[in-house]
């Protein structure tokens, strides 16, 4: 109903926003949330392209394994946020650079 | 101008203000808002291309689960002090170069490709039979895959969450 | 045979133990004996025949070699009876005068070596031989009067005389050199025959002649002998009387060719000098040994005057004469001092016994050593009827001569009148206050005469004072020792002779009149202050050079060294900066840009996951540019 490139400028602006959360947080939840910020832009771009194909539902279905993995990575990222910040007491990812020479 | 050009709109500068005001918001309490907000936007847009199931599943578990998963790790890994958490911004250029750069790249290639032109919206909506026999015939591996993927997922966040106190021994 | 007698002589003296050190009063004397013995033979001999002589090759350097050599004309001859007859008497008299004497074997051996190295000058065919024994003389001189070695004086005395025979020495060298440099030869039988009057011999001639000065005491190198009374009183008898000092004379004599007019002029001024200084200072003089060393320095002056003249005979005939009784009075001098010696050891009274204003009157108790000084004495005075009178009549003769009408050369025939007239002076003083007037310090001591050891020589030696030993006629001189050495030259002025004579007895009279008359000047007294110049203008600045070099050494070129060290440590420091600086910094800088740049690269690796975030999406964006558009 509406031209993909609306779709796609959306998808574009979450991507580079959800970019820039990662590389300049300093907080380890806020880099989660860019990192789900930059997962939904793709999901955007998987719907959107699904319009032009309305024969199969392929987009669909890869949007919803996408939710699922980023639900599991989410919990896992989550359990391991909490491990480092209960070791290191800092939820600056900055501050963790043990494997730094 | 009819309503669902508006909404459609609206939707969309809904969700792009909010990851952009993701950027500047320094409480994180207030990002993980922010973030609600948007996959809400997000799910209207679904919505409106003519893909609901995945709209709903969007809003159960994206906004109702995930969110609410980050919010408690929020509180858990705040030092009680009653203060709002707030935060500085690291490699402010470094994000702005690369932000910026991959934006252009994408509007750049958005711009010089050329797409099929939109069908005629369809008559019928999508059935939720359609997605269920799909998962079960044409998707019948990625969704057992996705069920051990959650399988294990649970099982590892239990272990890492649970595993301070023995491990520190 | 003559030569060795005296080396053996001295290797005895050595060789005998301690032990038996008397033995040495013994064995010395009589090797002697056979010695004199032997030169009478030698002289038999030779006397007025043709010379004798032998050669040996001494030393070869390449093609050059030195001979040694034997030449006895007449005037060796002569000269040989005289040293060994001289020092026989002597070493006889030593036995008597030395007896007690630690050291007695070293004198006697130090008395064979000088005979020995006098017999060697007298006898030697060539310079270069002469000039050996000449150094040899002139140490054994230095070791015998020296031989009281305990006192400074001694050592101090025979020091000075050792240094200023050298100082003549050294322009004896350079006569030597300027020699050889225009003949090629030493040997005087082939210098004899060499052209003369050339400007090299005047050079040759004077260098000769500086070492003649430093040997026979002659002005300005006669302060030696007056100090070298220092030594035991034969020692002087020997050495400072008769033989050392004579070998000046002698050596003057055997190469009297060599000498050039101007030399000889040169020659005839410094005797005059040296007899006019040596008799004045004898006037004033209160110890009588120094009294007979200036007479012998003025007896030399004399000599060396007649040498100068032309006359080499004459002043060898009183060379002879000279010998005999300046011997005897040394040696009755010595008897004077032995008995009153003696007479301090057994009384236990000490005044100075060589000093005359403490004796006198001792005429009665020393009546044979009274004698035997006025033998000598009119001798030495040249009185008529003894030796001494002939000979320097000769001498007088020979310079009225030699003066011909040229006005400086008067002067210098007054001057030897004048020293005649003086030396009566001196010598009447020095009896006179001895042996008559009244006793002052051995008033109350028994004197005795030394023993017949020692008054045998002396008899022997006043003997010879007397007319008879130079010739029949006591009023002629050209007896047969002047006729024997002077080939062909008699003149004979009977107005010299007779004007001398009245001369002599008029100064007797004189002396006789001013007998009593004390006599003081202190100038003369002590040799015109000559010793006293010698040490403020020599020894003095040559010590104050010395201490100025050894400063000098030390500030400067111990500085210098110093600076240089400095120098060296300022340039090896620097070296060593630009070493540790730029040679090190270059290869500290290569590795530090590796550093940095391993350091660089390693930023990469920070552990910060946002920047590894950042890091990749930016090289996927270059990448998707790069390849994609």
């Amino acid at each position: 109903m509406f031209p993909i490139e609306h779709f796609l400028y959306l998808g574009a602006i979450l991507f580079s926003a959800g970019l820039v959360v990662i590389i300049t947080k300093k907080n380890m939840i806020m880099v989660l949330l860019g990192v789900e910020l930059m997962l939904n832009a793709s999901n955007l771009n998987l719907v959107a392209f699904n319009q032009l194909y309305p024969e199969n539902i392929n987009g669909q279905m890869f949007a919803l394994f996408v939710i699922i993995v980023a639900v599991c990575e989410a919990a896992v990222g989550l359990a391991i946020v909490i491990q480092v910040y209960s070791l290191h007491h800092t939820s600056v990812p900055g501050e963790v650079d043990e494997l730094s020479d | 101008m009819n309503l669902t050009s508006i909404l459609f709109y609206s939707f969309e500068a809904l969700a792009a203000l909010s990851s952009i005001a993701l950027i500047f918001v320094r409480n994180v309490f207030h990002g993980a808002l922010l973030l609600i907000t948007g996959l809400l936007a997000l799910a209207g847009i679904y919505v409106l291309a003519f893909a609901e199931f995945v709209a709903v599943t969007q809003i159960l578990v994206y906004a109702g689960g995930i969110l609410v998963v980050i919010i408690f790790g929020i509180m858990l890994t705040t030092k009680l002090s009653g203060k709002p958490l707030l935060i500085e911004h690291a490699y402010r250029f470094s994000g702005t170069l690369a932000g910026i750069g991959f934006f252009a790249l994408l509007i750049f290639s958005i711009v010089n490709a050329s797409f099929k032109n939109l069908p005629p919206p369809p008559t019928r909506l999508t059935e939720i039979r359609t997605i269920g026999v799909g998962l079960m015939t044409d998707f019948a591996l990625p969704f057992e895959v996705a069920g051990i993927l959650l399988l294990v997922a649970l099982i590892g966040a239990a272990i890492i969450a649970s595993s301070t106190k023995s491990n520190k021994t | 045979m003559t030569l060795a007698l005296p080396l053996v002589s001295f290797i005895v003296s050595f060789a005998i133990s301690e032990k038996y050190s008397w033995l040495v009063s013994f064995s010395a004397p009589f090797l002697l004996l056979i010695n004199t013995l032997a030169a009478f033979v030698v002289f038999y001999w030779t006397w007025n025949n043709v010379p004798f002589t032998a050669e040996w090759t001494w030393i070869t350097f390449g093609e050059q070699s030195f001979t040694a050599g034997i030449l006895i004309n007449n005037t060796t001859a002569l000269m040989l009876v005289v040293v060994t007859l001289v020092s026989f008497l002597v070493n006889f008299y030593s036995i008597g005068y030395m007896a007690g004497d630690p050291d007695i074997r070293r004198y006697f051996a130090m008395l064979g070596f000088f005979t020995f190295s006098m017999l060697g000058i007298v006898a030697s065919s060539n310079l270069l031989m002469i000039f050996i024994f000449w150094e040899l003389v002139g140490f054994s001189s230095y070791m015998l009067i020296g031989h009281w070695n305990q006192k400074p004086e001694a050592a101090d005395a025979a020091k000075r005389a050792f240094i200023l025979n050298r100082v003549g020495d050294a322009g004896f060298v350079v006569g030597l050199m300027i020699v050889w440099s225009h003949t090629g030869s030493f040997d005087i039988l082939h210098l004899s025959s060499v052209a003369g009057g050339a400007g090299w011999q005047t050079a040759a001639s004077l260098g000769i002649f500086c070492g003649i000065i430093g040997k026979s005491a002659q002005f300005p190198l006669f302060t030696w002998l007056p100090d070298a009374m220092e030594g035991p009183t034969p020692v002087s008898a020997l050495i400072h009387a008769a033989t050392m000092v004579a070998a000046g004379v002698f050596l003057l004599a055997r190469v009297h060719f060599l000498f050039t007019p101007v030399t000889l002029n040169v020659v005839a001024v410094t005797g005059c000098i040296t007899a006019l200084l040596g008799a004045l200072s004898a006037l004033a003089q209160y110890d009588l040994k120094k009294i007979l060393a200036y007479s012998t320095v003025s007896q030399l002056g004399l000599m060396i005057t007649s040498l100068g003249a032309g006359a080499p005979e004459a002043a060898m005939l009183h060379l002879f004469t000279h010998a005999f009784f300046k011997a005897c009075l040394f040696l009755a001098a010595g008897s004077v001092i032995h008995s009153l010696h003696q007479t301090q050891h057994q009384s236990h009274t000490t005044f100075d016994v060589q000093d005359i204003r403490n004796l006198g009157g001792l005429k009665q108790k020393l009546p044979y050593t009274f004698l035997m000084f006025v033998f000598s004495g009119a001798s030495l005075a040249g009185i008529p009827f003894f030796s001494g009178f002939l000979s320097k009549d000769a001498i007088l003769t020979s310079i009225f001569v030699w003066k011909g009408d040229v006005t400086w050369k008067w002067l210098i025939l007054v001057c030897s009148f004048l020293v005649s007239f003086i030396t009566v002076l001196y010598t009447f003083r020095m009896i006179w206050s001895v042996f008559f007037g009244n006793e002052t310090s051995t008033k109350n001591l028994s004197v005795v005469e030394p023993p017949p050891v020692m008054r045998a020589p002396m008899a022997l030696l006043a003997a010879a004072s007397l007319w008879i030993i130079v010739s029949q006629n006591p009023f002629s001189f050209s007896g047969w020792v002047y006729n024997g050495l002077a080939s062909g030259k008699h003149f004979h002025l009977t107005l010299v002779e007779i004007f001398s004579a009245a001369w002599v007895l008029l100064a007797l009279l004189l002396a006789y009149l001013i007998r009593n008359r004390p006599f003081d000047a202190a100038a003369l007294r002590s040799g015109f202050y000559f010793n006293d110049m010698y040490r403020k203008v020599i020894e003095i600045p040559a010590f104050k050079t010395a201490s100025i070099t050894a400063l000098t050494d030390r500030k400067w070129i111990d500085g210098f060294l110093h600076v240089g060290a400095y120098v060296q440590l300022i340039v090896a420091h620097f070296t060593g900066w630009i070493d540790r600086a730029i040679v090190d910094g270059v290869v500290d800088d290569a590795a530090g840009m590796a550093k940095g740049i391993g350091s660089f690269i390693r930023s990469f690796q920070s552990g910060k996951i946002q920047l590894y975030v950042f890091w990749a999406s930016f090289a996927i964006i270059i990448f998707i540019i790069w390849t994609l558009l």
